[in-house]
């Protein structure tokens, strides 16, 4: 048997720290907001000129149009992503205008126009989407550990798998702040729906490990120490916590490697959260049983 | 025996299952079998491609239901939701989707177009409507402008034909002030004409006798088209064979007739937007020409009665898409909004027009909030990439499962497969069902996802399972206690997962919504594959062979400690000395105590 349990110091630190160096990027960097979120328009061209016009050369067909915050951008594809915020379809068809003085043969691969309102509604639903799932989340441990009272109460289960939830998004959120600094990842609805997915698949682990230590509790008639008790549940559940998050992590890493741009990034964000979901599976919800029970022993 | 009998029978389930999930999963196999309608199956039984992966338009408008009563909003948005979708039928776009969508206070109308390439002319088309418009002569102030023009040609032809007089060079002249593109540019020359070729008042010139060849005429001559330099630059032949060669300079005049109607009529402020309703009419109670009755609301008749009332005895237009239909003369000021078009039309033309401009009459405005275009080679592209990942990581994980949990593994392994074979044909039969499923890439990356979500389940009744053998029971045993015992725990896990994408299926939309549907349903049909079927395959395969080769059925686990019999806090110490002499114990513990004692 491993000493988990006994170790939580350390999981406790590397948490604190990796969650510390989250708020500081989220912080510091922002997280570099998606078209849905903000509103906007994208488009993707393919040149059939080659080479492929210069971005300068781009930006300068479309400097006399009253584009805020234009961003272009070079594909490896001879081609160009350009960014600006107009929420009036007129200007988009100037655009293009624009777009073919530089290249007349020009082919539009993708377009995505996102008025104010859109976006307004999409902002809302996100976020009553994030709020109704953590409540109903929080509903679910609660209802699952409802008859749980001995050695500490049912709520405090709760608790401990809400801290490590929140634990997981935390850093997941962080990782994509740097993302967003490093390699211009922006943060739209596919990351929310990433996160929401990590929250009901993580809590699994949790729930199992729970599970256990109360299983354990029942069984162990004597008064055992509770934290060799939660120690030898996470133990017990190891494997099966590692092997059901490993094969999650195959298919996702299989995705993130082969499945293209458009589902590079979710995959990114569901792996690193399935990974750090279990890692506070394992390492930090049942630790923060012992810690809470430990406080109320010494008060 | 009765026992045996059943399990037999299941599995058989389980085989046909199989057989025709995977039949209807790929249905290319019909196309080996003389089916008289092979093909047609083979059509009829498709996944629907979202946008994303067949390339198309997606669309959305927001229609503006300010202006309308309270009560009929609905109906407002119904009728607009069928005009847009009369005019997508026209414009012959195989399955599109035209759907009313509510967010927030705000009422949208999503337009999807698979495989239509050409944005801005989808929009136009989408935005057309048969504009209509009232409009009243503008004649009088017309006249006035063309007079000042035509004075202003005039002058500027007089002094040009000074200059030609006083010797300047005719060509020169012709190739800078002539309006008469066609000659222009050869210094005026017209060539050799016989009489009567030209309009009369230049032929009548030309022909004169006393006008002699290489002179130019000492008059502007004044036709239709303007005013004309001539200059005569010789003759042959002779009689009815006569022909004269010259050359002019034309100074061009304007006239009422030559106007277009867009000037010849101004705006009056009356337009399709004021019309109720438009219906077929004939001009006498049921009989004669047919003819458009238009009947307009409260703004427009007053408007309506305005005009009339300004214009009798005067034309007014009938402008539809900018051309004039008809232009008649008003008799009489007409209060209560009613009008008619007649002109040269047929019934099918009256009926084709009344349909057009009912459906112009757009209810609410709509105005275009969301696009989002993908060409079909990104989305080809994007489709070929997801599926290679999908099937990358099906291997993956089912080599990782036969490894790790070997035979046992196997059993999860077929599952999967046919849990694959199950979902493909669970969006193919879709399509006869209200709830057609579209498969978007998101939706793959969730396919994806929930194959590694299927194992989950498989994973815990195999480690419950191996747990189980290691307390020492038979295999029979410790499969059936494997099941049964992860089951709560298979179950809990699977609505947590659930809840979640609930909540995303409601609140999402496009990417999420597409994601969360694949998910929620691979989850809810993996918990049948992953434990009914795979329970059913290995009571059927595993008999008492496996008692004897258990290593071969699983991974041994080493025995787990009987914390049963604890009965201090020094347990661990107590426990390592119980299982030296139960079996051999495992290198890890002996570290414990020592590390225990700090």
């Amino acid at each position: 048997m491993i000493h988990i349990i006994q170790k939580r110091k350390y999981t406790y630190w590397i948490s604190g720290v990796l969650a510390v160096l989250s708020i500081a990027a989220i912080a510091v960097f922002g997280l570099r907001l998606g078209l849905d979120f903000k509103g906007g328009t994208m488009i993707e061209v393919r040149f059939a000129k080659s080479p492929a016009p210069q971005v300068t050369e781009v930006q300068n067909a479309l400097a006399t149009l009253d584009l805020r915050s234009l961003t272009v951008q070079a594909t490896g594809d001879n081609g160009a992503i350009i960014k600006f915020f107009a929420s009036d379809d007129a200007v988009n068809a100037q655009v293009l205008d624009g777009l073919k003085t530089v290249d007349p043969g020009l082919v539009v691969v993708q377009s995505d126009f996102i008025g104010a309102s859109v976006s307004g509604d999409i902002r809302t639903s996100a976020i009553w989407g994030t709020i109704i799932s953590v409540v109903a989340i929080a509903a679910y441990i609660a209802f699952a550990f409802r008859k749980v009272s001995v050695p500490i109460g049912s709520w405090e289960y709760g608790w401990g798998a809400v801290i490590a939830l929140a634990h997981d998004l935390l850093i997941t959120t962080g990782f994509f702040a740097v993302f967003g600094k490093f390699f211009g990842v922006e943060v739209g609805v596919p990351f929310i729906a990433a996160l929401l997915t990590i929250l009901g698949y993580s809590v699994n682990d949790t729930i199992v490990v729970y599970d256990r230590i109360r299983e354990n509790l029942l069984r162990s008639r004597a008064k055992s120490d509770f934290e060799d008790v939660a120690n030898r549940s996470v133990n017990e559940t190891m494997s099966r916590s590692i092997n059901t998050s490993l094969t999650v992590l195959i298919v996702l890493a299989s995705v993130a490697l082969f499945g293209g741009e458009g589902i590079r990034w979710f995959s990114i964000a569901l792996l690193l959260g399935v990974t750090f979901g279990t890692y506070s599976s394992i390492f930090v919800a049942s630790a923060l049983l012992v810690t809470r029970y430990k406080m109320r022993e010494n008060s | 025996m009765k026992q045996k009998e059943k399990i037999r029978w299941q599995f058989a389930g389980v085989l046909a299952l199989a057989l025709v999930s995977g039949v209807i999963a790929y249905p290319s196999v019909f196309s080996y079998f003389p089916f008289p309608n092979a093909a047609s199956v083979e059509n009829s039984l498709k996944v629907n491609l979202g946008l994303d992966l067949q390339g198309g338009i997606h669309l959305e408008y927001a229609a503006d239901t300010s202006q309308v009563p309270v009560g009929k909003k609905q109906d407002a948005l119904q009728a607009a939701l069928s005009v847009v979708e009369r005019r997508v039928n026209a414009f012959g776009v195989g399955e599109s989707v035209i759907q009313l969508s509510k967010s927030g206070s705000e009422d949208r109308i999503i337009v999807e177009l698979p495989g239509v390439k050409d944005v801005e002319e989808a929009k136009k088309m989408l935005k057309e409507t048969p504009f209509l418009e009232f409009r009243e002569s503008n004649d009088a102030a017309l006249s006035n402008q063309i007079a000042q023009i035509n004075d202003a040609s005039k002058k500027q032809a007089d002094e040009v034909l000074a200059r030609v007089l006083a010797g300047e060079d005719f060509a020169t002249l012709a190739k800078t002030y002539s309006q008469d593109p066609g000659s222009k540019d050869r210094g005026g020359d017209l060539d050799f004409v016989k009489k009567g070729q030209f309009v009369p008042e230049f032929d009548s010139v030309i022909f004169k006798d006393d006008f002699k060849a290489g002179t130019v005429y000492p008059e502007l001559v004044e036709s239709q088209y303007g005013w004309h330099i001539i200059k005569k630059i010789e003759t042959r032949g002779e009689g009815d064979a006569l022909e004269v060669h010259t050359a002019h300079i034309l100074f061009p005049k304007e006239s009422l007739d030559m106007m277009p109607d867009s000037l010849r009529y101004k705006a009056t402020g009356l337009s399709g937007k004021n019309l109720k309703n438009a219906s077929v009419d004939y001009q006498s109670q049921g009989f004669g020409t047919p003819q458009v009755a238009l009947q307009f609301d409260a703004e427009g008749s007053k408007l309506f009665a305005d005009l009339t009332k300004r214009t009798i005895g005067k034309p007014i237009a009938i402008f539809l898409d900018g051309q004039v239909v008809s232009a008649p003369t008003v008799q009489n000021e007409i209060p209560d909004g009613r009008a008619v078009i007649t002109g040269n039309f047929t019934l099918a033309e009256v009926k084709g027009l009344v349909q057009r401009l009912n459906e112009g009459a757009l209810p609410v405005p709509i105005t275009l909030v969301g696009q989002q275009s993908i060409d079909a080679s990104l989305g080809d592209n994007a489709l070929r990439q997801s599926l290679f990942a999908g099937f990358i990581g099906l291997l993956a994980v089912s080599i990782f499962m036969v490894l790790y949990y070997r035979f046992l593994g196997l059993g999860a392994v077929f599952a999967l497969l046919i849990y694959s074979a199950m979902l493909l044909a669970i969006f193919r039969l879709s399509n006869f069902t209200p709830f057609p499923i579209t498969l978007t890439l998101s939706g793959i990356a969730g396919f994806i996802l929930s194959i590694g979500i299927a194992v989950d389940a498989n994973v815990l009744i195999f480690e419950r399972t191996r747990e189980e053998l290691s307390y020492g029971k038979t295999v029979a045993k410790s499969l059936e206690e494997g099941f049964h015992r992860a089951w709560p725990s298979i179950r809990d896990g699977h609505v947590s997962t659930l809840i979640t994408t609930v909540v995303l299926m409601i609140l999402g939309t496009g990417f999420v919504k597409g994601f969360a549907v694949i998910l929620a349903l691979g989850v809810l049909l993996s918990l049948f594959t992953a434990v009914v079927l795979v329970h059913t395959w290995l009571r059927f395969v595993v008999g008492d062979w496996a008692e004897n080769h258990k290593a071969l059925l699983v991974a041994p686990k080493p025995a787990p400690e009987e914390e049963n019999e604890k009965s201090n806090h020094s347990e661990s110490g107590i426990k390592m000395e119980k299982k030296t002499h139960e079996e051999k114990k495992p290198v890890a513990r002996k570290t414990k105590p020592k590390k225990r004692r700090k």
